[in-house]
């Protein structure tokens, strides 16, 4: 990675959210919760439709927006070199199946570390989602972290 | 679905309700790869993760985060979550049992925010991850 990624917009897409995936997250987890699987417990709890888990924001990413490859391949990053170091997410409304959301991913920060490991460069990816009514629901802040073959 | 939880219900130092996990699958590997669309073979692929010298698959850090997420959320309804964040401390190996646990760190009367810590651990209780999460409650 180089500094040069700073500010740089990484993908820019839509994604319609589904409650089969929602399923398919939680039941993954092993997260039993009907909110996840079952509309009418989740309208019980005064949602529209089953709502998704507090860690949904990597299937947005990841099936909505670039793979873990590609994403490496924009940031020249080695990716068996690369681990993810932080996850961040910050929540404005609840996100329920059938909302279609507006998402950008840039590189919100870079920083070269100098450690015991030798050197490390750590990038921010922030993906930002908007709704079909143009207000914000979640930013989801992944930091990761390519070391160096040196040190 | 969690219970009604009110910010004059909490205090400082109150425990967040623990979950303990089953033991961590090579299937659910493979389902979480398929349900978050992280392909990264280290997850699954036994040869690649001997070879990267992880001596095996590791799990992949997110899917520990849902750990939290579910005993997070199974405690504070979602509608209320406003912040959660986490570092990844440790690699989760296959058969691990990961327990969450968690407190109230904070109470912020301006906004009627609780702040919590919450770590991820096996049962040799070597950290996995370790973060905060902020919930803004209503009053009764």
């Amino acid at each position: 990675m180089h500094e040069s990624i700073q500010g740089k917009r990484l993908a820019e897409f839509h994604y319609l959210v589904e409650r089969a995936k929602i399923r398919e997250l939680a039941e993954a987890i092993g997260d039993t919760d009907p909110v996840y699987r079952d509309q009418e417990a989740a309208q019980a709890e005064g949602y529209p439709d089953v709502i998704t888990p507090p860690t949904f924001g990597t299937a947005i990413n990841l099936w909505g927006g670039l793979g873990f490859s590609e994403i490496c391949n924009r940031l020249g990053a080695n990716p068996v070199r690369v681990l993810h170091a932080e996850q961040d997410y910050e929540y404005f409304e609840p996100v329920c199946a059938g909302e279609t959301l507006q998402c950008t991913m840039t590189v919100a920060g870079f920083q070269v570390k100098e450690g015991r490991a030798g050197i490390m460069h750590l990038a921010v990816l922030e993906t930002m989602a908007f709704n079909q009514k143009g207000r914000k629901v979640l930013v989801g802040r992944s930091t990761i972290l390519e070391k160096l073959a040196e040190g | 679905m969690a219970k009604a939880i009110y910010f004059e219900d909490l205090k400082v130092g109150d425990p967040m309700p623990s979950l303990v996990k089953e033991p961590v699958t090579l299937v659910q590997l493979v389902r979480y790869a398929g349900a978050s669309g992280d392909f990264n073979p280290l997850h699954y692929d036994p040869a690649v993760g001997q070879k990267a010298g992880f001596g095996g698959v590791i799990a992949q850090g997110m899917l520990i985060m849902g750990f939290a997420g579910q005993a997070i959320s199974a405690w504070i309804p979602s509608r209320y979550l406003r912040k959660f964040k986490v570092r990844f401390l440790g690699l989760t190996r296959l058969n691990e049992v990961i327990t969450i646990a968690g407190k109230v760190v904070e109470k912020r009367e301006v906004d009627r925010c609780i702040v919590c810590q919450v770590v991820a651990k096996d049962e040799k209780g070597e950290l996995k991850l370790k973060g905060t999460f902020e919930a803004q409650l209503p009053h009764p």
